[in-house]
C-alpha cells in the first residue's frame, strides 16, 4: 500500500488548501442557504390589500363591523371629501376604491329593506371586484341574519357576522406535491449548494494527487519497481475514492447539525443518495480535468468554469423556475441540472411512492450516465497519453 | 550474464533509435555507455527496464526474458534516472522509504536499508529536509539513494552527475565504485568522459543507435590511428616552419593558433624528441611543452566525428 500511503501524504500535505476551499464554500453555502430560507421564493397565494377611501355619514356598530371586515383586505387612505380630490385620488391610483355609507343605511339593513352603498372604483380593477365581493358577502349575510332572527340587535349581528366571516375550511391535500413551496427547508437549499462545493473541492484534490503521481519521471521511476500497473492504479483510485467520500461526509454532516429537524426525515435520505450519485459525477469530472489539464493554475481556472458556470444556469443560485427554457436546455447537458432538479422535486414532495420517485430515479440515472461518460473519456485520454509517452 | 541484448531495434516513426543493438553485461563489471545526444543511450536503458516497447530483438536480464511484468527481475534492479524523480511532499527519509518500499515490503528490513542508504549518500543531517530545500548536488544524492536503497544486484545510472558540483560528483563516483565492490553490476551512462575513464571497466560507444566501439579503455585507445599529442606554447612560428613540422616523420597533424602548437603523432610513433630537436635547431622560443597519450575523448572524436558534449 505504498502508493496509497503516498497519496494520503500528498493529500495531508495539501489539506490546508482543500480545507480553505471547504470552509469558504461551506460558509458561503450556509450564509446563502440561510438567507434564501428566510426569504423564500414563493409561488403560493397570499392576499394583497387594496387602497380604499372609506366615508360614512352615520356611526353605528354595523358600520364599524363593515369597516373592520374591510380592513382585512384593505388599507384605508385618508382623502379630502370633495369630488375633485376623490377623482384625482382615483386617477393617480392613490386609491382604487371609494365607499360611502349614506345616512339611514343601518336602519334599512336592520329593517330588512334593500340598502345600497355608494361605490366608486377604477374601471376593470381586480381590487374593485374583490372589495365588491367582500361587501356584498357581508351585507347578504347581514340580511340573512336579520330575516332569520327577528329582533336581533346590531351588536349581536356584528358579532355573529365577525365569527362567520372569520371561519375557514380545513383542507387536507392528498397530492404528493407540497401545497406551498415556501415550506422548502434549509436542508433542501443546502444540498443544492453542494453542486458548487463538491466538484470544486474534488477537482482540486484529484488534480493535485494525479498531477504529482503521474508526473512522467516519477511514474517511470515507479514502474521500474516490481509494482504492477493494476496495483498502482487500484491504490490511486482507492485513495481518490477515500478523499471523495471524506469530502462528501465533511460537507454533508454540518447539515445535520444546522437543520436536525429536517435532516432525519425520509426526503433527506433521498437527497443524500442524490448527492452521492452527484459525487460520482464530480469525481469523473475531476478525473477528466486532471488527465487533460496540466498545471494547477489551469486546473483552478477550469474548475471555476466547470463548477460556477453550471450553478448559474442549472438552478443553484437562481431557481430553475425563473430560468428560461433555452438556458435550462443548455444546463441539461451538465450533471448539476439533474442534481438540482432531483433536489427540487424531493424538496416539494411529501409522499414517496413509486409514481413520484420513478422520474427521480430516471434523473439520478442520467447523473450516473454523466459520471460514466466522464470516466470513459478520462480513461481513453489517459491511455492515449500513456501511449504517446 | 546480467544483461544480454540481442539485435534490438526501436523506431520512433521513421527515426531508428536503436539499430540492431547487441550488448552483453557481465556480472561485477561497471559498463560505461557513451554516446552523443540522441545516440540511443536512454532509449536502450528504457528498453532494458521495459519502460519502452521495442520493435525487434530480445532482452534478457539475469538470464531471463525481461518484460513489464517480470517483477522478480525488477526486484533486483536499481534505477537512477537522468531527471531527479522524487516527491516534494516527502522528506529525504520518506522519499527513500517510499521507493525502497516498492521493493521491500518488510518494515523492519526496510528501515535498516533506508538508514544504510542515507549513510551511503551522506544525507544524514538532511533526513528531515524536503527536496525543495536541497541543493542540486544533494538532490542528485537523494535520487541515487532512492535507486539503490533496496540493495539491487544490477544498478542502472543514467547520467547521475548532470549539474552536480565537483565535490558531490566525486562522492557519487566513489559511491558507485563502492557499490560495485560490494557486488553490484553497474551500467553507467554519462556525458563526462573523465568519469567514465575513472570508474568504468568497459566502455561501449553508441552512435545513431549502433555500437561503434566496445572494449576496455586501452582497447578503445588502440582502435584509433592517433598516438601521443604534443602541445607547445609558443608565439613565434612561421607558416614555413609549420609546414616543415608537418613533414616530420611520425607526425599525423600539426596545428598552430598563434599561441599554441599541437602536434598529433601517428599511432605507435613517439615524436617528442624530434620536436624538441626541431625547436632548438630553428631557435624557436617556447614556454611550456607537454605530451599526452590519447584520451577517450580523442577516441570518441575520431569514431563519431563529434565532441561528446556537442
Amino acid at each position: 500500500m505504498q502508493v496509497f500511503k503516498l497519496c494520503m501524504k500528498i493529500i495531508r500535505k495539501n489539506k490546508a488548501a482543500m480545507l480553505v476551499y471547504v470552509l469558504v464554500f461551506l460558509g458561503i453555502a450556509i450564509l446563502i442557504s440561510r438567507i434564501t430560507a428566510q426569504h423564500p421564493v414563493t409561488s403560493a397565494f397570499s392576499t394583497a390589500k387594496a387602497n380604499v377611501a372609506f366615508f360614512t355619514e352615520e356611526n353605528t356598530p354595523l358600520v364599524t363591523g363593515i369597516k373592520q371586515e374591510l380592513s382585512k383586505s384593505s388599507n384605508f387612505v385618508k382623502i379630502e371629501d370633495n369630488t375633485e380630490a376623490l377623482q384625482d385620488a382615483l386617477y393617480f391610483r392613490q386609491v382604487t376604491y371609494i365607499v360611502r355609507i349614506p345616512k339611514g343605511f343601518t336602519d334599512k339593513i336592520m329593517n330588512g329593506e334593500k340598502a345600497t352603498l355608494e361605490r366608486t372604483t377604477v374601471p376593470d380593477s381586480v381590487y374593485g371586484t374583490y372589495i365588491d365581493m367582500k361587501i356584498n358577502r357581508y351585507l347578504n349575510m347581514a340580511s340573512l341574519y336579520v330575516n332569520s332572527v327577528p329582533g336581533i340587535s346590531q351588536e349581536k349581528l356584528v358579532s355573529d357576522l365577525k365569527d362567520d366571516m372569520g371561519k375557514s375550511a380545513l383542507v387536507t391535500m392528498t397530492s404528493a406535491k407540497k401545497a406551498n413551496d415556501s415550506e422548502k427547508p434549509f436542508t433542501a437549499y443546502y444540498f443544492n449548494f453542494l453542486a458548487y462545493v463538491l466538484p470544486a473541492v474534488l477537482i482540486f484534490g484529484i488534480s493535485i494527487v494525479m498531477q504529482i503521481m503521474n508526473e512522467k519521471d516519477r511514474r517511470s521511476r515507479t514502474f521500474c519497481s516490481p509494482i504492477s500497473p493494476k496495483s498502482y492504479n487500484a491504490q490511486l483510485i482507492f485513495s481518490i475514492g477515500f478523499l471523495a467520500v471524506a469530502c462528501w461526509a465533511v460537507l454533508i454532516l454540518p447539515c445535520a447539525v444546522l437543520d436536525p429537524s429536517h435532516f432525519f426525515q425520509q426526503s433527506t435520505w433521498y437527497l443524500v443518495l442524490n448527492s452521492f450519485v452527484f459525487l460520482l459525477a464530480s469525481l469523473g469530472l475531476g478525473f477528466l480535468i486532471s488527465i487533460f489539464v496540466q498545471g494547477m493554475s489551469a486546473v483552478s481556472a477550469l474548475a471555476n468554469i466547470c463548477t460556477l458556470g453550471p450553478c448559474f444556469i442549472a438552478g443553484v443560485f437562481v431557481p430553475q423556475a425563473f430560468l428560461g427554457s433555452t438556458v435550462l436546455k443548455v444546463a441539461s447537458f451538465t450533471p448539476t441540472y439533474w442534481f438540482v432538479k432531483v433536489n427540487d422535486t424531493l424538496a416539494s414532495t411529501t409522499h414517496f411512492s413509486y409514481d413520484v420517485l420513478s422520474p427521480v430515479y430516471g434523473d439520478i440515472l442520467i447523473e450516473l450516465a454523466f459520471a460514466a461518460a466522464f470516466f470513459a473519456v478520462g480513461l481513453a485520454g489517459s491511455k492515449r497519453k500513456r501511449l504517446e509517452t | 550474464m546480467v544483461i544480454s541484448i540481442n539485435n534490438l531495434v526501436k523506431r520512433y516513426g521513421d527515426l531508428v533509435a536503436l539499430d540492431h543493438l547487441s550488448l552483453e553485461v557481465q556480472e561485477g563489471e561497471i559498463l560505461g555507455l557513451l554516446g552523443p545526444n540522441g545516440s540511443g543511450k536512454t532509449t536502450a536503458i528504457n528498453c532494458i527496464l521495459s519502460l519502452l516497447k521495442y520493435d525487434k530483438g530480445e532482452i534478457r536480464v539475469f538470464d531471463r526474458p525481461m518484460a513489464p511484468d517480470a517483477y522478480d527481475i525488477k526486484r533486483n534492479i536499481g534505477v537512477v534516472m537522468q531527471n531527479v524523480a522524487v516527491f516534494n511532499e516527502l522528506t529525504v527519509q520518506e522519499n527513500i522509504n517510499y521507493f525502497c518500499g516498492l521493493y521491500v515490503p518488510e518494515k523492519e528490513k526496510r528501515k535498516q536499508y533506508v538508514e544504510e542508504a542515507i549513510d551511503f549518500v551522506g544525507l544524514g543531517e538532511f533526513r528531515k529536509f524536503y527536496p525543495k530545500k536541497l541543493s542540486g548536488g544533494l538532490l542528485r544524492r537523494l535520487n541515487i539513494a532512492c535507486g539503490i536503497a533496496h540493495h539491487p544486484k544490477l544498478i542502472i545510472l543514467d547520467e547521475p552527475t548532470v549539474a552536480v558540483d565537483p565535490q558531490s560528483r566525486n562522492n557519487i563516483l566513489e559511491g558507485i565504485e563502492r557499490l560495485n565492490r560490494e557486488g553490484a553490476t553497474v551500467v553507467y551512462t554519462s556525458h563526462y568522459m573523465e568519469e567514465v575513464e575513472q570508474i568504468c571497466s568497459r566502455v561501449v560507444i553508441l552512435d545513431k543507435g549502433r555500437i561503434i566501439a566496445n572494449g576496455n579503455k586501452e582497447e578503445l585507445k588502440n582502435m584509433i590511428s592517433l598516438g601521443e599529442r604534443i602541445t607547445v606554447e609558443t608565439s613565434v612560428l612561421s607558416t614555413g616552419l609549420l609546414s616543415a613540422l608537418k613533414n616530420m616523420p611520425g607526425v599525423e597533424t600539426a596545428e598552430y593558433d598563434g599561441k599554441q602548437l599541437v602536434i598529433k603523432s601517428a599511432k605507435g610513433k613517439n615524436t617528442l624528441e624530434n620536436t624538441l630537436d626541431f625547436l632548438k635547431k630553428e631557435n624557436i622560443a617556447y614556454g611550456r611543452i607537454y605530451s599526452e597519450m590519447p584520451t577517450l575523448n580523442d577516441v570518441f572524436l575520431q569514431l563519431t566525428g563529434t565532441e561528446l558534449r556537442d
